[in-house]
């Protein structure tokens, strides 16, 4: 090897390790999946299923009215960031109604997979969407081990909560745990919808509050949550699942 | 070896032709796209249960086409095989052009498209393999730019590093585009196989569209090509299909052996009608009759079955990328394992999915494009060889 070639090589490699170095830091700051919530609110969620009468739609209304999202007319295209399920063990059991959202994992696959970052968890814990940046790839959508997240394929004409945006057709969206009503102190429509149903079965509150009446039920009751073992962390505890 | 490259004349009815009725696909593709853009995705099949459709499919079809068609100039440029030197022109501005295809049919899939050439670059997400692959993809088209200078300038060892740099990335580009769907959490999805299945897949494809087409051309514009340049991208392509039963075999045994995946796998194999597409279209006329005319000793050495045999692997492969893709959503996910959920609306259990017109309107449309750059490459550059002969010289190679 000659001087020049030598040179050469390690120039090279120089560049190359301030690229790794670079890629490096990039690597970890990048995706904005963990979040530092010591001192902070951390919301979560829990569904007591003994309480949640299987006629009721009490929350599914209100989230709709509230968060004006897409109602066509169409079961293809209408969002519904709150829902309910019957489910039935395969052999044998009873049927029973549960509620399904959008968790607020702590380890967001819909974050991770998110190629410009539009799909983000807060410092407080909610996974939430920028809809001003969101392309409309919809790999979130793939993403989701609950099938929480919805596309806007088609805008609906009705506004009902002229209060909160309407989304264009094209970004994908999920249940916001209503962040524009906890960020002033107030409960998310769901939430209160239970409340006036009589039924209570919703509670949203601080985890990171031992004080809480969320923290309260999670200690003292049996919960679950949905598929521990994808280690999502998801933040929406059952009771009576 | 030296190669004497031409332009072709492309003066002849039939040329304008072919370039008219491009064009106007790839227009009417093109306007399409505007109207969906305007109206929303809802124009399309897809809906909230089965998110990705027809355009996704093409889109990872197409990159696959890309790789392929770099295998052919591989052989020469890293393996030095001269006597593929006469392709290598094409080969690498095919394999340019499927990449742009493979880009289009992502970009026209977009909810906002006008987002898309500014957001992704300003805020990547190196977590995210819908973020590093069209970084991967975009690079990939860069180096196939550098590589057709070297070939035009007849730089042997530029050459020689670029074809080394491009093969590499194919690998790079491949994987990366596998695992999107390998690394991700849908039962029929999440394979570490993947990646490497792609990359077969990929140069099967690949190589099957390059001996249809090279001979398609090489007969059309009455230029000599030795049959047994053919014969030997035959034994490739075969080798590869052979590579690419192989991983559909591990992949399905071990899906269909472990408890656990057994539901998953019985679905995928026999539970729909993408079962049709992957028995038939995949399995039967993508591997196994390819298989039978490449081995068979009076069709082998044949050009009209080897030519018959590279079609088939095409439309093979396309096959299956539509079974990677779309069964693994209109299988519901397992938030309830071992129990049946149902709900009202379309969002619980098993979801169904039909592209509509307008889909198939771009995906023609994207083909319309490189349909015509192709053909007006071939008239602007000199692409193809005078001929394509494999060299008797017993000297050094040149």
């Amino acid at each position: 090897m000659d001087r020049r070639e030598f040179l050469t090589a390690g120039g090279g490699l120089l560049l190359a390790g301030a690229a790794g170095t670079y890629a490096v830091r990039l690597l970890t700051q990048a995706g904005a999946v963990e979040a530092v919530t010591a001192g902070r609110h951390r919301w979560g969620m829990v569904v007591d299923l003994r309480k949640c009468r299987p006629d009721c739609t009490a929350c599914l209304e209100a989230c709709r009215l509230e968060n004006n999202t897409a109602s066509v007319g169409d079961a293809r295209w209408d969002v519904h960031w709150i829902r309910k399920v019957h489910v039935k063990p395969k052999n044998g059991g009873a049927e029973r109604s549960v509620v399904l959202l959008c968790n607020h994992c702590d380890h967001p696959p819909c974050a991770q997979v998110c190629p410009v970052q539009a799909t983000y968890k807060r410092a407080d814990g909610i996974v939430i969407v920028d809809h001003h940046r969101c392309i409309g790839c919809r790999y979130c959508m793939i993403a989701c081990p609950y099938n929480a997240r919805y596309f806007n394929f088609k805008e609906s004409e009705e506004w009902p909560n002229k209060e909160f945006p309407k989304r264009s057709h094209g970004v994908a969206e999920s249940c916001t745990l209503c962040a524009h009503l906890l960020d002033v102190g107030k409960k998310p429509a769901c939430v209160q919808a239970c409340e006036r149903a009589q039924a209570g079965a919703l509670v949203v509150g601080d985890l990171n509050d031992p004080q809480s009446e969320i923290s309260r039920l999670v200690s003292e009751n049996s919960v679950k949550r949905l598929r521990e073992d994808l280690g999502t962390e998801p933040k929406v505890y059952y009771i009576g699942l | 070896m030296e190669v004497k490259y031409e332009r072709i004349a492309g003066n002849s009815r039939h040329y304008y032709l072919a370039l008219a009725a491009f064009a106007a696909v790839g227009l009417a593709g093109v306007l399409c796209t505007f109207w969906v853009l305007g109206q929303g995705l809802w124009v399309t099949g897809m809906y909230n249960r089965v998110p990705w459709g027809l355009q996704i499919v093409m889109a990872i079809y197409y990159i696959g086409l890309s790789a392929g068609s770099l295998v052919i100039s591989g052989l020469y440029g890293v393996f030095g095989k001269l006597e593929y030197k006469p392709f290598a022109r094409t080969a690498v501005y095919l394999g340019m052009l499927f990449m742009i295809a493979g880009l289009l049919s992502i970009l026209t899939d977009q909810g906002r498209m006008d987002r898309v050439f500014v957001q992704p670059f300003v805020h990547f997400n190196l977590l995210s393999l819908f973020s590093i692959n069209p970084m991967l993809y975009i690079s990939y088209i860069l180096i196939c730019i550098v590589y057709l200078y070297a070939l035009f300038r007849d730089k042997k060892k530029l050459t020689r590093v670029v074809a080394t740099l491009a093969f590499a990335w194919a690998f790079g580009v491949h994987s990366g585009t596998g695992a999107i769907f390998g690394f991700g959490p849908r039962t029929l999805y999440d394979s570490p196989l993947l990646p490497a299945s792609f990359v077969v897949a990929a140069m099967a494809s690949g190589t099957g569209l390059m001996i249809a087409l090279l001979v398609a051309l090489f007969r059309l514009t009455r230029r000599h090509l030795d049959d047994e340049l053919v014969f030997g991208l035959g034994r490739l392509l075969a080798l590869f299909v052979l590579v690419v039963l192989y991983f559909l075999a591990v992949e399905n045994l071990y899906l269909v052996y472990q408890v656990e995946w057994r539901a998953a796998a019985l679905y995928y194999l026999f539970g729909g009608f993408h079962s049709v597409i992957f028995w038939v279209g995949l399995i039967g006329l993508g591997c196994a009759v390819p298989l039978f005319l490449l081995f068979y000793p009076r069709t082998s050495k044949s050009i009209p079955w080897v030519v018959t045999a590279g079609c088939l692997v095409v439309l093979g492969v396309l096959c299956e990328r539509y079974v990677i893709v779309i069964p693994g959503l209109t299988r519901p996910p397992e938030i309830f394992p071992g129990m049946e959920v149902s709900g009202p609306g379309l969002i619980e259990g098993v979801a169904s999915y039909a592209p509509t017109l307008v889909e198939f309107c771009q995906a023609l449309g994207v083909l319309g494009i490189i349909g015509f750059l192709f053909l007006a490459g071939l008239k602007v550059f000199k692409l193809l060889p005078a001929e394509a002969r494999i060299a008797k010289q017993a000297g050094p190679a040149s």
